[in-house]
């Protein structure tokens, strides 16, 4: 099946073709091709990877090249796909994870006007991620890459009537615009100054054919791609907002598969950012900065899948300390732990917004558990996972993130890890309490969601629940670290100055604590958590407003650039308009004189006739 | 003996300089008409005789094309100033100056 792996992103293009132009009259058969067509992905993915599985270790890369897509000159790229432990790991992801969120979605849009043009987008969607990571050479990736952010748009403003939605998807569009530009700028230095574009030939002649500065140039280029699709500082403002999307596309784009993008091309160029060094810790800063900052903003929203949203962030920027660690099967390891949790979580919030008839504010939720009692137990298993309860998931994912750290004679790195650990349990353990725990603030009674949204999120739940134990036991040995070894290395453990063991039971008391915290706090009816606001109205400002990085955007980009608009206004108003219109009324003006010699004689256009015929034959007889 | 060409070029442009005076002061749109007429068989006169003096019949057969031209040209001049004449009661062209500025 190795050969075939250019069928996984075939397929979910037909779909998308044939729900675009037929998705009208498909009615909900729509829906079901979509899922229908990415679960096939799916399984041609399964098939790959055993035949990827019954090669030798060292042999395991087979790339199928499809056809010559540009060649000019010495420039020549190909559309070939890749199969390696690691992209084989993200297309199963992607599909797998995208198969159930189609068909989450089926129930979800049931009674949405454009439901086949959902699918349609949310098929091409699977085919740019799928594109993006079986690339097999730089400019393939950034034509998924690009896909993506296309898709992302679409979906985001799918009820492009809501002005809200409309102006998020636009956010979303132009912040990622700019770290895409940058990341393209790097994959030019990356062909002026090694030739190609091919994973293979780039990392094979980098050692050799990079100096350290164009290392770092390019691995912070491609840094700045990663950090807008992923979310990370500094371009992060655009993911709160993408929430105004249909909850399956938070699922499915901005939590499970897009914004992991960032991770994914971290990881595929590890070789580069090894060769320059600064860019891993680079890397690494982002990636902890960003996961404490969102980390405290997703304690400050009050909006379920805001909340959710910046959690996804502070996950991501897990991931990208990881990376920049050099502890690359930890950051993948994480990636796919997320996947399911955070789709879980995503979908179970969307199993309460269809219950709730569209209410997002936590403060009017509360209690749920009495009516969703099913939804109940998705989300406490997605939240506990994410939190980092032993056995779940989460635990063994970001448990060896952090100790890695400690391992690695990060000490300061550790404690904030530590830290952030203890906060992502307490912001994920939050939204569990005010939704699903605590006194009813809603009056209306919150409907169960049907048996078709809830099939896809058991398959979830059991996934966030064992894929830590299968996947990823020891940080060593798990078998995604063994699987992942011939194309990421093996990352290199240190000694702690306490011993694992140690290590893992502070993990554990700090995710309980938080856990115990969140319940005191939030649950118990023990504290007037909603009078924080007006007894604490800065600090809660600065949570609830994400430190006020998007009022201070607005004030250095968006009123400078409205000032400027305005001036060009005047220009166009005043000099360009002006000219065009002066010049037209002086032609109006003159206009006045040509009817003097226009007056309707036969007889005087004759004469003028005859003497312009006199004067040309006088011209030309006296010149001969 | 033959005739000197300059007898037949003094006839052509006599009758030009008449059927362009005719084009001009006369205000019947018949007349005119006839007149342009008269212009044209003047340059055919001239042509024939440019034909002769230089022995060849490009000339001539030009004054052909130009007699036929001419003959289709009264066709449509004259089937439109009909028409104008029924709508307007009016031949004269002094009359016609709706075309202007």
């Amino acid at each position: 099946m190795l050969d075939a792996i250019w069928l996984i992103p075939l397929l979910p293009l037909a779909g998308a073709a044939v729900n675009l132009f037929l998705g009208k009259r498909l009615g909900k058969a729509a829906g079901w091709l979509a899922a229908g067509l990415v679960a096939a992905g799916f399984v041609v993915a399964v098939a790959a990877l055993f035949d990827l599985l019954s090669l030798p270790a060292d042999q395991r890369v087979h790339v199928v090249d499809a056809f010559d897509w540009i060649s000019v000159g010495s420039f020549s790229v190909d559309v070939a796909f890749r199969a390696d432990p690691l992209s084989m790991t993200m297309t199963l992801v992607v599909t797998g994870v995208g198969a159930l969120i189609h068909m989450y979605a089926i129930g979800y849009m049931e009674h949405d006007p454009r439901f086949g043009t959902f699918f349609a987008y949310m098929n091409l969607f699977v085919f740019f991620m799928l594109m993006l990571v079986l690339a097999d050479n730089y400019l393939l990736l950034y034509l998924g890459w690009e896909g993506v952010g296309l898709c992302s748009y679409l979906l985001i403003g799918f009820w492009f009537d809501r002005p809200a939605a409309s102006s998020a998807a636009k956010k979303a569009f132009v912040t990622t615009r700019i770290g895409d530009a940058l990341m393209l700028l790097g994959i030019v230095l990356i062909w002026v100054n090694l030739g190609s574009l091919d994973f293979d030939a780039v990392f094979g002649k980098a050692a050799g054919g990079l100096t350290q500065g164009a290392a770092t140039a390019i691995s912070l280029l491609l840094l700045a791609g990663a950090v807008g699709k992923s979310a990370q500082l500094p371009l992060h403002v655009w993911l709160p907002d993408a929430m105004e999307g249909p909850t399956p596309v938070s699922a499915l784009i901005h939590a499970a598969t897009m914004v992991t993008a960032g991770v994914y091309l971290v990881v595929r160029s590890h070789v580069l950012f090894e060769l320059s060094g600064t860019a891993l810790t680079v890397v690494m800063v982002v990636g902890l900065v960003s996961a404490l900052y969102a980390a405290l903003a997703s304690i400050g929203q009050f909006d379920l899948k805001r909340a959710l949203a910046y959690s996804t962030m502070s996950q991501i920027g897990f991931m990208f300390f990881a990376a920049g660690m050099r502890f690359y099967t930890g950051a993948m390891l994480l990636l796919v732990c997320h996947a399911f949790y955070k789709a879980l979580l995503f979908l179970t919030a969307g199993n309460v917004l269809h219950g709730l008839h569209d209410e997002q504010d936590m403060r009017r939720m509360g209690g749920l558990r009495e009516d969703m009692p099913v939804s109940t137990v998705w989300f406490a298993i997605g939240a506990l996972s994410l939190a980092g309860i032993p056995p779940l998931a989460g635990f063994f994912a970001k448990d060896q993130i952090v100790s890695f750290a400690a391992t690695s004679d990060r000490d300061l790195a550790w404690v904030l890890a530590s830290f952030g650990a203890f906060l992502s349990a307490l912001y994920i353990a939050r939204p569990l309490f005010l939704t699903f725990f605590g006194r009813r603030r809603n009056e209306q009674h919150a409907h169960e969601a049907p048996a078709l949204m809830q099939a896809p999120l058991a398959v979830l739940a059991f996934l966030a629940v064992f894929a830590g134990l299968v996947l990823g036991f020891t940080a060593e040995g798990g078998r995604l670290a063994g699987f992942l070894e011939p194309a990421l290395g093996r990352a290199e453990f240190g000694e702690a100055a306490v011993s694992e063991g140690v290590l893992m039971a502070i993990s554990i008391v700090l995710a309980l604590a938080a856990v115990a915290i969140a319940f005191w706090v939030w649950a118990s009816g023990r504290v007037d958590w909603e009078a924080f606001p007006q007894r604490q109205p800065e600090l809660a400002g600065w949570l609830s407003n994400a430190f006020y990085l998007n009022q201070l955007y607005a004030w250095l980009v968006q009123h400078p650039g409205k000032g400027f608009g305005r001036a060009l206004t005047v220009v166009d108003d005043r000099v360009i308009d002006a000219a065009v219109n002066e010049v037209a009324e002086e032609v109006g003006d003159a206009s006045h004189l040509a009817p003097l010699i226009q007056r309707g004689y036969v007889r005087s256009y004759a004469l003028a006739f005859l003497l312009g015929a006199a004067a040309l034959l006088l011209f030309l007889g006296l010149r001969a | 003996m033959s005739t000197p060409i300059s007898s037949f070029l003094v006839v052509s442009a006599l009758l030009f300089s008449i059927g362009t005076m005719g084009v001009l002061v006369r205000k019947n749109a018949l007349v005119i008409f006839m007149s342009v007429e008269l212009q044209l068989n003047a340059v055919n006169l001239a042509l024939v005789a440019f034909s002769r003096l230089h022995g060849n019949l490009n000339g001539q057969v030009l004054a052909f094309f130009s007699m036929v031209v001419a003959a289709a040209e009264v066709v449509v001049g004259l089937a439109i100033i009909v028409t104008v004449y029924r709508r307007r009661q009016s031949a004269s062209v002094d009359d016609f100056t709706v075309l202007r500025g």
